[in-house]
């Protein structure tokens, strides 16, 4: 026993929260948290969740007290043991597997004209819908799926696919109901996945391009086939359900502040603000788990060796301690930085490419090509999620 | 002995000494440095270590690799062609350079 076992708490017990607030609004709760025990057992997720930004930043510069290769994870079950739930040097190997593909000269001389070609295809759809047109399943949500099988090298697989996988298998990873139908449906999706893997492989062998498969396919000292699955699976998670959420969350937030959106129509250089602003205020992904190598102290407390975490980056990047009006969505803030993209090695791969679809080719064309944007007065948009957050729906209408 | 000493936008000066070798950036996250954000822990990826290196010492620094390069045209404050490096990617104290001693100018910004 070390000697400050005496003299610091133990974790209080946040039996208050519940998932369905957590699910509808967290932010209320993360703001209780905050204010009262950043780090608290929280027996509805069953887990300590840590929720100011200070121990939220101290777990990422320590990946040896703070193991991303948590056990009993319910993604290793969904997507397989992918490179996010790994530490270095295992981590190390398959990160560095994924090559330069995601990396701005790739973006710069092969991405960045797709995106543009999806972008003009996916905006057709909107303007053929007209007015009351829903920007996340006629624009958000199949943009990004398209631009993800471009970069993955899914090349025989759909937008429509990419979507139904995504949302299967991030099912699964959130299945803690233990839904057998869930389940089934994630299994199915990861099955598929294989297949499409075990496919292109051997065409990239002999057609290489930019792509993340390509890369892997002419690796000279291949990753194993179970990894390259697992990175392929986590990657249809993070690389389509994140961009499609920031996007929404932008366009959501610039419409509720019509002087922040007459700014940004004024001057489309601020759209890289704007997507970093939309990411701190809604973090898409809101929360991601750690697990304890030793007992340790965090935020005054004492957690026991095992302890699983979840690290709430929403609530962080809300932290009044580090960000002045932090609940307000303000693209004229000081610019500093928050934690939306996680840090350390896990940092996330697609940061650029998210950056270019969304800031760079997304936004810019969104605000020229409907103008008046606003929301549809007879149909209100939705937002949920706590883990993963995003507009359900975000239905608009424009000066046609 | 790896020492590094950081002056930042503001004109003030902090030194790091150490015994085991260190990048530039890892010793400023380490000792609370501000001025380095180091977002992605060192893969040459997020652009947020940005440094420009003291005059004096740019004859012994090792070459700037290609994913260092592309990061180097991403930083938040201006590029200078010939100081401008990643901090993630100058390790110092180590027996296998010539660098056990580095000045390194902050930006302004690094986000």
């Amino acid at each position: 026993m070390t000697s400050h076992t005496g003299s610091i708490e133990a974790p209080a017990a946040a039996d208050w929260v519940t998932l369905d607030d957590l699910q509808t609004d967290p932010f209320p709760v993360y703001a209780r948290l905050r204010a009262e025990h950043p780090v608290a057992w929280v027996p509805a997720v069953n887990r300590y969740l840590v929720t100011s930004f200070d121990a939220c930043h101290t777990i990422e510069l320590d990946a040896e007290t703070y193991s991303a290769n948590e056990a009993g994870s319910l993604m290793k079950r969904s997507m397989g043991h992918s490179m996010l739930r790994k530490d270095d040097p295992e981590h190390a190997r398959d990160r560095a597997s994924y090559g330069s593909s995601l990396r701005p000269k790739a973006i710069k001389e092969t991405w960045q004209a797709i995106f543009q070609a999806n972008a003009e295809k996916y905006l057709a759809d909107v303007l053929a819908e007209g007015p009351g047109a829903d920007l996340i399943r006629l624009f958000a949500a199949p943009y990004a799926a398209d631009n993800l099988r471009a970069v993955m090298g899914f090349d025989n697989a759909s937008a429509q696919d990419m979507q139904r996988w995504s949302q299967t298998m991030i099912n699964g990873t959130g299945n803690y109901a233990d839904d057998p139908e869930i389940w089934a449906l994630s299994e199915q999706s990861s099955a598929e996945v294989d297949v499409v893997i075990d496919e292109m492989l051997p065409y990239f062998r002999q057609h290489p391009n930019s792509s993340i498969l390509s890369g892997l396919a002419n690796m000279p000292d291949a990753l194993g086939i179970d990894a390259i699955r697992a990175n392929m699976k986590m990657t249809i998670g993070g690389g389509l359900n994140e961009p499609r959420d920031v996007l929404g969350v932008a366009i959501w937030a610039l419409l509720q502040q019509p002087d922040q959106l007459a700014q940004v129509m004024n001057d489309p250089t601020l759209t890289p603000t704007v997507f970093d602003e939309a990411i701190r205020w809604i973090a898409p992904i809101g929360m991601y788990p750690r697990q304890a190598t030793r007992e340790v102290e965090l935020g005054g407390v004492l957690l026991p060796a095992g302890a699983r975490l979840g690290v709430v980056i929403g609530s962080a990047n809300r932290d009044e301690s580090e960000f002045d009006n932090a609940a307000e969505f303000d693209i004229n803030r000081p610019r500093k930085p928050h934690l939306a993209f996680g840090g350390g090695a896990h940092y996330c791969a697609g940061a650029w490419v998210a950056k270019a679809q969304v800031a760079q080719v997304a936004l810019p064309m969104l605000l020229d090509k409907l103008p008046g944007l606003r929301f549809d007065p007879d149909h209100e948009a939705r937002i949920t999620g706590w883990v993963f957050r995003g507009l359900l729906d975000l239905p608009v209408i424009w000066n046609a | 002995m790896a020492t590094i000493i950081y002056l930042n936008a503001n004109g003030e000066t902090q030194t790091v000494q150490q015994d085991k070798p260190v990048s530039v950036m890892r010793a400023a996250i380490e000792n609370g440095i501000d001025g380095i954000v180091g977002e992605c822990g060192g893969q040459a990826m997020c652009a947020t270590c940005h440094v420009y290196v003291d005059d004096g010492y740019l004859d012994r620094l090792p070459p700037i690799s290609d994913d260092e390069a592309e990061m180097l045209d991403c930083t938040a404050a201006d590029r200078d062609d010939a100081r401008s490096r990643l901090g993630c990617q100058l390790l110092v104290g180590s027996p296998e350079n010539d660098l056990d001693e580095i000045v390194v100018n902050l930006p302004a910004t690094q986000v």
